[in-house]
């Protein structure tokens, strides 16, 4: 599985202005297996796009390398 | 984004989103070898990030990259590992374009308008898109009334539009809102 978030976090990495703020965990509960995304304050708004479109597309590309039925959440880091 | 129902139907230069390459014109944009470096660029930039997912997936692939008719192309080929970037419609090839797309910006700091291709899809689908155009247009033509077609993607709304100008006495537009956005054909008045 960390293929998936591997993926995910190079391609988050290379839309962000804070590359090396970017990681991302998989998190298994009983609900399901859910990859998130932590980034720079900064760059929230970025990963998530206008009108959610970015976030949309990444989860889009992680349903088509096998990540279906894997949330994917963006969370900022100051929390 | 902020389409509002009165603008729905609209002829393709009010497009909201120009940069989609959703006019009839733009294939044809004049470009100096400026330019053509600018896009060569992207295509380095946007090459490193689609080789090292690539990598990460370990899926077997060779990037090629060119520049035609005014921007950048990167096309993927290799074993049928792709398919899964491909994604039904075309669906995961969008997105990952967007993607590739903003990687690009956040190192130029321009928009980009690079088209990806991945294991030959946009090349087959605008064979059978362009051939869906003409025979259209030439039913328009022929009994005087519009044709809607189904809700496309702004790629495939370009091929269609190109393919339709191309026949005498009608004319195309798109109407509606992304993701049902659709090309109408109409005779011309």
């Amino acid at each position: 599985m960390s293929f998936l978030a591997d993926s995910l976090e190079h391609l988050v990495r290379g839309i962000v202005e804070h590359p090396d703020d970017v990681r991302v965990e998989l998190i298994t509960t009983r609900r399901g297996r859910t990859l998130e995304v932590h980034v720079h304050p900064d760059d929230l708004g970025k990963v998530i796009g206008r009108g959610g479109r970015t976030a949309t597309a990444l989860r889009t590309v992680m349903s088509g390398i096998g990540g279906r039925g894997v949330r994917v959440d963006v969370v900022d880091t100051d929390r | 984004m902020a389409e509002t129902a009165q603008q729905a139907v609209e002829s393709e230069p009010a497009e909201t989103a120009p940069a989609e390459g959703d006019t009839k014109t733009e294939a044809g944009t004049e470009h100096s070898p400026e330019a053509d470096e600018g896009l060569v660029q992207e295509g380095d930039i946007a090459g490193d990030y689609l080789e090292r997912l690539l990598d990460l997936l370990d899926y077997d692939g060779d990037i090629d990259l060119d520049v035609e008719g005014g921007r950048a192309v990167v096309s993927i080929d290799g074993g049928e590992d792709l398919d899964k970037l491909v994604g039904p419609r075309g669906n995961v090839l969008e997105a990952l374009q967007e993607l590739t797309r903003l990687a690009v910006q956040q190192e130029t700091g321009v928009r980009s308008r690079l088209m990806l291709d991945i294991a030959g899809w946009r090349a087959d689908r605008r064979e059978e898109l362009s051939e869906l155009g003409r025979t259209t247009a030439e039913q328009v033509a022929e009994a005087g009334e519009p044709a809607r077609l189904k809700p496309m993607t702004p790629f495939e709304r370009k091929v269609v539009h190109d393919a339709v100008a191309a026949v005498k006495g009608v004319t195309s537009e798109s109407e509606g809102e992304e993701p049902r956005r659709r090309v109408v054909v109409v005779p011309e008045t």
